[in-house]
C-alpha cells in the first residue's frame, strides 16, 4: 500500500504564486472572459490551503476587481466587457477575500442598487435569470445571483419570487438536477404552466450543486410570512409578477425530491476501482472538480434533514480555521482517541474522497487536476482542495446558533427586513462540531481551511463581508482561531 | 490565396480600412496581479473590439471583427452579444450566419455562446427541421455533449407542436441507446420524449405507452444488467406514472442472486432473465427490490430490506456502505 497520502502544499502555493505573480501563460487566453474566475480560484486556493495576500498584493487584487465592475452595474469577466451573473459572483466572493470597508478597500464601491437593477434586468417570466443580456438561463446564474444578494445585502421577496419554482422544475428523474427547464406559457392567461417544464439536459453534479445550494438559499423566501409578501388589501392592484406567484408560499408551494436526490448524489461516488472519486453524470467518468460539486452538496442536504445528527446532540461549536500557514492548528491528540466511524455520519465515503483528491488530484508539479494524465489547472485545483476540505470538516447549520443569531437581529426599518433576517442567519448559522474532523495523512501537513456550504469562501471571510453589508452583529464562535496573514 | 484570408494575416491595426478607429488597450494597473499573457493577435482584435463597444458602431466590418475574435476566443460572450445585436441591427441574413455557425459548433463543441447562439437564430428563423440533421452530426464527434443535447430539447419543446419536427424522435432515440446503452444522455433524451413534454396526440394511450417503455427497459437491462441508466429510467417510468416498484418484482429477482448456470433460454418480454454472462448479483437489483420491501411496509419486509441493504454496504457496494445504513436506520425508524 502507499505511504501516508501527503498534500503537497508547497508545490501547490507555488503553482498559485506563479500563475499570480508571472501572469497565466497564453493557452489562458480562452479565460480572457472568464478573469474574475480566475483571480477567484487562486485567491480561494490560497485561503483553504491557510494562506493570506501581503497588503500590496491585496491592492493590486482589488484594484483588478473594481476595474471589471461595469457601469450599468453587475461585474464583466473583464475591463470593458459587458455584466454577466457568473463574473459577478467571482468579483464579489474575490473581494470577500482581499476586500475591506472605506476608501480603496472595495466593498464601499460596489454599486449595489446598480448590481440590482442589473439583477432584475435578467429575470424571465417563469422565475429563471438570464446569466447576460441575450444570454441562455441555467442554474449556475441563479446560485451566483443568489450567493451575490445573500453576501451584498441585496435580496427582496420581488428579486427572487418565482425562482424556487423554476428550480425545482429542473431537478430529473434521476434526482439530480438539470442545465435548466423550458417553459410554456398559458394562451388565455400568458402565465407559466406549471407543468410540462421539460428538464434540458440530464442530472448534472455543477448544476445539481448550484441548484440546491439556491434552493437553501430560497428556502428563507419561500418560509415568510405570506401576508407580509403579497398583502391580501384588495385595493393594491398587483403586477402581473405578483400575479403569478401569489401563491407560490402557500397552495402552489414547489417542491422538490430529496430522497431521489439523495440516492442520485450518492451514486455519483465511484467505486474502489475509480478510488472513490466523484462522477458529475451517470455512467461518466469521475472528475476532481466533483469533489466539490457533489462532495460539498452533502453539507448542503444535512441542512434538509438528510443524515447527520448533530443538531441533536450539538456540543460547543468550533470553527477549525486558520489564516496563517506558519501556525498550524494545534491538533495534538484530536484524531486518535475515537474510532471514526462512531462520529461520522456523513452519507458519503469521506475518507475515500479524499484518497482520490491525494492519489489522483494532485499533479507532481503543483496544482490539481481532473485526473492522470491531466495538466493541474486553476478551476481543477480549487474545486480539489473545496472537495477536500468538505471531506475534511464537517460542517452543519446549527439551529442552535441560528437561534441566536434570529435574537441578536436588530430590526430594520425595511419592508425587505424579515427576508434580510432569515438571510443573514442562515448564512451565519454553519458550525463545525469539535472534534469531527477527519484529515487522511499527516494530519498536520493535510489539513485545509474549512469552507462555507453555501458560498465556497472560509467562514471568516463569509462573516465578515456579511457583518459589514448587514450592519449586524454574529454571535462569537468560541474557539476560531485567526492570525495575522502574510504570504 | 485571396485576398480576403491574406488579410485576416494582418493586424487590425495593420488594415488601411480600420485605420479611422484608436484601439483601447484593456485598463490595466502598472503592476497587474495575475495577468493573462496575451498573443499581439489576440491584443490586437480585442483592443479594436474594446474601441466599437465604446462607440456603438453596427456595421459589416463589426460582424468581420466580431468572428475573427471569435475564432480566436469562443468564450468571449461579449464579442457574441454584440455580434448579435449587431446582426439584428443591419438586418443581415441569418441564414448566412447560421451556415458559420454550422462550422464553429462543430470547432468549438463545448462552448455555450455557439450554442445558445444559434437558438437566438433558429428562435427568429423558424426552421427547425434540419437542426436535427445537425445536432446528429454533432453527436458523432461527441455523444455526450451537455450543450448538444440541451439544445435539441430546446429545440423540441420550443417546437412542441411541430409534428414533422417530432415524428422520428422515438426511433431516433432508440438508434442512439442501441449504439451504446450506457449513454446516459440517451436516456436522458429518451425521458424528456416520452414524459417529460407532456402527451402529445398519438400518444394518449398512457397504458400502452407503459407496458412499451417498461419493456424496451427491462429488455436492455437483460442485455447489460449493470447499467445504471438503465434502471435510473426504469425507476421513472414508474415513479412519473405513480406505480408501485413491485409491478417489477418478478422481473427483478433474478438479477438480485448470483448467475443461474442451469437457465435456459426463454423468451418472457415481460421478465426477460438476465443474458448469458451477465454479472451478477447486480447491485442495482438488490437496491430496486430492498426497496420494493421498504414499500410493503410489514415487519417481515422492512427486514427482508435491511438484509439487502445490508449485503450492498458489506459486500456489493461498500462505497456507498454509509448510505445503505441510512436507508436501513430510516427503514426501521418508520417501521416502529
Ligand atoms: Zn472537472
Amino acid at each position: 500500500m502507499h505511504a501516508q497520502p501527503t498534500l503537497q502544499k508547497n508545490l501547490h502555493l507555488q503553482f498559485l504564486a506563479r500563475n499570480m505573480m508571472q501572469g497565466f501563460p497564453a493557452r489562458y487566453l480562452s479565460q480572457d472572459a472568464s478573469q474574475p474566475w480566475l483571480l477567484f480560484w487562486a485567491l480561494q486556493s490560497f485561503s483553504a490551503l491557510q494562506v493570506g495576500l501581503d497588503p500590496d498584493n491585496r491592492q493590486r487584487s482589488i484594484s483588478k476587481i473594481m476595474s471589471w465592475q461595469h457601469s450599468n452595474g453587475g461585474f464583466a469577466g473583464g475591463p470593458g466587457q459587458s455584466p454577466h451573473l457568473l463574473p459577478t459572483y467571482a468579483a464579489v466572493c474575490a473581494l470577500a477575500i482581499v476586500g475591506r470597508p472605506g476608501p480603496g478597500g472595495g466593498w464601499d464601491e460596489v454599486d449595489r442598487q446598480k448590481l440590482y437593477d442589473f439583477f432584475m434586468s435578467l429575470k424571465e417570466p417563469d422565475g429563471s435569470f438570464r446569466v447576460a443580456e441575450h444570454m441562455e438561463v441555467d442554474v449556475r446564474g441563479i446560485y451566483c445571483l443568489l450567493v451575490t444578494a445573500s453576501l451584498l445585502n441585496i435580496m427582496t421577496p420581488e428579486l427572487v419570487e418565482g425562482t424556487a419554482t423554476f428550480l425545482a422544475s429542473c431537478q430529473t428523474y434521476e434526482g439530480g438536477f438539470s442545465s435548466a427547464s423550458h417553459p410554456f406559457y398559458s394562451i388565455e392567461t400568458d402565465r407559466v404552466l406549471r407543468s410540462p417544464r421539460p428538464n434540458l439536459g440530464e442530472a448534472h453534479g455543477g448544476y445539481t450543486f448550484c441548484a440546491l445550494a439556491s434552493w437553501i438559499i430560497l428556502q428563507n423566501y419561500l418560509n415568510l410570512d405570506p401576508g407580509t409578501i403579497h398583502p391580501s388589501d384588495s385595493s393594491s392592484r398587483k403586477t402581473p409578477a405578483e400575479e403569478q406567484w401569489s401563491n407560490e408560499l402557500t397552495t402552489e408551494r414547489p417542491r422538490i425530491d430529496i430522497k431521489r436526490l439523495t440516492r442520485w448524489l450518492v451514486n455519483m461516488q465511484g467505486s474502489e476501482i475509480e478510488l472513490g472519486g466523484f462522477r458529475g453524470r451517470t455512467n461518466k467518468l469521475v472528475d476532481g472538480c466533483y469533489s466539490w460539486w457533489c462532495g460539498g452538496s452533502f453539507a448542503l442536504l444535512e441542512s434538509l434533514g438528510i443524515g447527520g445528527l448533530q443538531n441533536l446532540t450539538a456540543k460547543d461549536v468550533e470553527i477549525d480555521e486558520v489564516v496563517d500557514a506558519d501556525q498550524p492548528p494545534d491538533n495534538s491528540g484530536r484524531e486518535q482517541h475515537e474510532g471514526w466511524d462512531d462520529i461520522d455520519e456523513s452519507l458519503f465515503d469521506r475518507k475515500a474522497l479524499q484518497e482520490y483528491i491525494l492519489l489522483a488530484g494532485q499533479h507532481p508539479a503543483g496544482g490539481l487536476r481532473d485526473k492522470p494524465p491531466k495538466n493541474a489547472d486553476l478551476y481543477h485545483t480549487l474545486y480539489c482542495l473545496s472537495g477536500l476540505s468538505a471531506a475534511q470538516h464537517h460542517i452543519y447549520s446549527s439551529h442552535t446558533r441560528k437561534a441566536e443569531t434570529l435574537a441578536e437581529w436588530k430590526d430594520e426599518d425595511s419592508p425587505n427586513n424579515a427576508l434580510q433576517k432569515a438571510v443573514f442567519a442562515d448564512l451565519v448559522s454553519w458550525v463545525e462540531e469539535e472534534g469531527t474532523s477527519r484529515v487522511i495523512g499527516p494530519s498536520n501537513s493535510n489539513r485545509l481551511n474549512a469552507t462555507h456550504p453555501l458560498t465556497n469562501l472560509t467562514i471568516t471571510h463569509t462573516e465578515a463581508i456579511l457583518k459589514y453589508f448587514y450592519g449586524q452583529d454574529i454571535p462569537p464562535r468560541p474557539f476560531i482561531k485567526t492570525g495575522a496573514s502574510k504570504k | 490565396m485571396n485576398t480576403e484570408q491574406k488579410q485576416e494575416k494582418l493586424l487590425f491595426a495593420e488594415r488601411p480600412e480600420w485605420s479611422d478607429v484608436d484601439p483601447i488597450p484593456q485598463y490595466e494597473t502598472s503592476t497587474p496581479i495575475a495577468p493573462i499573457l496575451y498573443t499581439p493577435q489576440y491584443k490586437d482584435a480585442t483592443d479594436y473590439f474594446r474601441a466599437i463597444v465604446k462607440s456603438g458602431e453596427r456595421s459589416e466590418r463589426v460582424l468581420q471583427l466580431t468572428e475573427e475574435l471569435i475564432r480566436l476566443n469562443p468564450a468571449h460572450y461579449t464579442a457574441w452579444q454584440y455580434r448579435y445585436e449587431t446582426l439584428l441591427a443591419l438586418s443581415s441574413s441569418l441564414q448566412t450566419e447560421l451556415e458559420l455557425m454550422n462550422e464553429l459548433a462543430i470547432k468549438y463543441l463545448k462552448t455555450y455562446q455557439v450554442w445558445h447562439h444559434r437558438r437566438l437564430l433558429i428562435t427568429l428563423l423558424r426552421t427547425p427541421q434540419p437542426e436535427l440533421q445537425f445536432i446528429e452530426t454533432c453527436l458523432r464527434v461527441d455523444s455526450k455533449n451537455y450543450h448538444t443535447w440541451s439544445y435539441r430539447q430546446w429545440l423540441l419543446s420550443h417546437f412542441v407542436d411541430d409534428d414533422d419536427l417530432w415524428r422520428g424522435e422515438l426511433e431516433f432515440i432508440e438508434n442512439v441507446i442501441g449504439d451504446d446503452v450506457r449513454n446516459n444522455s440517451a436516456w436522458h433524451h429518451r425521458y424528456f420524449v416520452v414524459f417529460g413534454c407532456g402527451v402529445r396526440s398519438g400518444s394518449e394511450d398512457r397504458a400502452r405507452i407503459v407496458r412499451r417503455e417498461l419493456i424496451f427497459t427491462k429488455q436492455n437491462i437483460s442485455l447489460a444488467p449493470n447499467n445504471p441508466s438503465a434502471w435510473n429510467y426504469l425507476r421513472g417510468i414508474l415513479d412519473y406514472n405513480r406505480l408501485p416498484y413491485s409491478l417489477c418484482t418478478r422481473f427483478v429477482k433474478p438479477y438480485t442472486l448470483p448467475l443461474d448456470p442451469n437457465t435456459v433460454d426463454i423468451v418472457d418480454l415481460e421478465n426477460p432473465p438476465p443474458s448469458r454472462g451477465a454479472e451478477l448479483p447486480c447491485v442495482y437489483a438488490i437496491e430496486f427490490l430492498a426497496d420494493i420491501h421498504e414499500k410493503a411496509g410489514d415487519k417481515d419486509n422492512i427486514l427482508k430490506g435491511v438484509d439487502l441493504w445490508k449485503s450492498l454496504a458489506n459486500e456489493h457496494d461498500t462505497i456507498r456502505k454509509k448510505y445503505w445504513e441510512h436507508r436501513i436506520r430510516e427503514a426501521l425508524q418508520s417501521a416502529t
